[in-house]
């Protein structure tokens, strides 16, 4: 077919598309930024009870998840359904990580509010300028009605998010982090729930009795103080800002280190300053999801650990200097 | 290629790209035989993904594209339950995806060297300037204590900035567990060099 043949055929079927493209949109009615807002008030005060799938690096994993929120306390319980059945019981901020082969439970606390479908951050920054909102669809999920909303960002420097929610509640009933290449990295999705449910105490409480399990408490995440630091990136991708800045003492070891958390709103990278004697491999490496890129600079081993694509954190790290 | 044009092509595939740059994407793509083909990579990815074998409905699409052209009703099949009169033009936007798809199938079959033997070269200064292309994906290596710890801190970071809580807790404790797997490991060494100092000869 010649091409002014193709191109006439192809422009009027565009301008149909963009007509019905634009009449929906018209006629939807809630804007994508007022459906994350709801999601955020949802995933606070919804309680729940479903079976989750979780997809990482092509490895499937399901768990049964607990969820309530009763005078200002949250109250969660996660269950491996396969491996070894690890279970997460919280209680507020006190969490217990029962490690049922290993006879132990390692106690953490969680002194923030963000709950397990938190999804994305509840910063005021949120999103910048560097991703498109759009609503996308209406599809099924778990058997109830969902939005599809796209969250798309401008450059290779970080992920897309997709996220289905209940159009009833606007609770996630679905999320994917996309990567540059449009295949979806890390999947959470409920094959089943129930929504706003009366949860009994029975749901929340341990399957095994931890009596003569080895009680361990993990070190307070909060062992660090704020602090100013001169290190910064020369090149920093478009929309990353420093969010805070901490000093660190890592388990094991006597030496702070240097803890600088930058945001551009949804995406987060860590970049730790230490001094250059540090164990951490040179170049870089991929951890459960996360990209991390490490080098030594001005005597100082500097690592920049976060999910978002290799070239980002690559692209930090060997730009950070001491200014 | 570059990063943008690249996400524009997944977008505009998934039907997530708005009208105005699914417009301008199609007009490049009539003439760019390397953005047709990385579109036709990304179909065949979600194809291979979803387990369906040859190209998906392409003959159903290009039915509904000739429906909406002449806006007749669609096939008995085709039509969908019936929703609220407010929402009564949603099923219009599968429709608009549809033919959106359709095209981009059409304009694949159309142009792809090996169908008709001809390839459409694109026009020079018809492609915005093409990036270098710096992806790459990191193989796995074993991950060391240090690092190990780093990510745990910043999982509990990113965690308390609200964000992808679900992952970066489960992610936190079984990196909590491969240490302890690995302390206790290291325990049981020493206490079996404390009981037998002297390895045995041979």
């Amino acid at each position: 077919m010649q091409l002014p043949r193709l191109q006439a055929l192809i422009w009027p079927a565009v301008a149909v598309g963009q007509l019905f493209c634009t009449a929906a949109a018209m006629a939807e009615r809630i804007e994508p930024n007022e459906w994350l807002s709801r999601m955020g008030a949802a995933v606070q005060t919804t309680s729940y009870e479903g079976t989750v799938i979780r997809i990482e690096d092509g490895k499937a994993e399901a768990l049964k998840v607990v969820h309530t929120m009763s005078d200002g306390v949250i109250r969660e319980r996660v269950v491996a359904q396969e491996g070894n059945g690890i279970e997460i019981i919280r209680n507020g901020n006190e969490v217990h990580c029962i490690l049922p082969d290993r006879q132990s439970v390692l106690v953490e606390e969680w002194d923030d509010q963000s709950t397990l479908f938190s999804t994305l951050p509840t910063s005021e920054v949120r999103f910048g300028s560097e991703y498109d909102v759009s609503i996308v669809r209406e599809e099924r999920v778990a058997g109830r009605q969902t939005i599809l909303i796209a969250i798309r960002p401008h450059d290779g420097y970080r992920y897309g998010h997709r996220i289905w929610l209940d159009t009833e509640t606007a609770f996630p009933l679905q999320t994917q982090l996309i990567s540059e290449d449009g295949m979806a990295l890390e999947q959470v999705k409920f094959a089943d729930i129930s929504l706003n449910k009366t949860i009994e105490a029975s749901a929340l409480a341990p399957s095994y009795s931890t009596e003569n399990f080895r009680w361990l408490t993990q070190p307070s995440r909060h062992n660090s103080h704020a602090l100013e630091t001169e290190w910064a990136s020369t090149e920093m991708p478009q929309g990353f800002e420093a969010v805070s800045t901490h000093g660190e003492i890592m388990p094991g070891s006597e030496a702070v280190v240097t803890h600088i958390m930058y945001s551009d709103g949804l995406a987060s990278v860590s970049v730790f300053v230490a001094p250059a004697d540090s164990s951490v491999s040179e170049g870089p490496s991929r951890v459960a999801g996360s990209n991390s890129y490490s080098v030594v600079i001005d005597g100082h081993r500097v690592t920049a650990v976060g999910e978002v694509p290799a070239k980002t954190v690559e692209q930090i790290a060997t730009t950070m200097t001491r200014l | 290629m570059n990063d943008a044009i690249r996400m524009q092509i997944s977008a505009f595939v998934d039907g997530e790209l708005p009208d105005a740059e699914a417009d301008l994407l199609l007009r490049r793509m009539s003439q760019d035989a390397d953005l047709r083909k990385q579109a036709a990579e990304f179909l065949e990815i979600g194809r291979a993904m979803r387990g369906e074998p040859g190209v998906p409905g392409v003959e159903r699409l290009q039915e509904r594209v000739s429906a909406a052209l002449n806006d007749r009703p669609m096939a008995a099949d085709e039509v969908l339950p019936e929703l609220p009169a407010e929402r009564s033009i949603r099923p219009l936007v599968g429709v608009a995806v549809a033919a959106s798809v359709a095209l981009l199938a059409i304009v694949g079959l159309q142009f792809s060297p090996g169908l008709d033997g001809t390839d459409a070269a694109a026009p020079a200064g018809a492609v915005a300037e093409v990036a270098e292309d710096t992806t790459y994906v990191v193989p796995p290596r074993p991950v060391d204590d240090q690092l190990r710890q780093y990510v745990m801190s910043h999982g509990a970071s990113a965690s308390e900035l609200g964000g992808n809580s679900m992952n970066a807790r489960l992610v936190t404790l079984r990196l909590s567990e491969e240490a302890l797997a690995k302390e206790e490991s290291e325990d049981e060494a020493a206490e079996e060099e404390a009981a037998d100092p002297m390895p045995t000869q041979q």
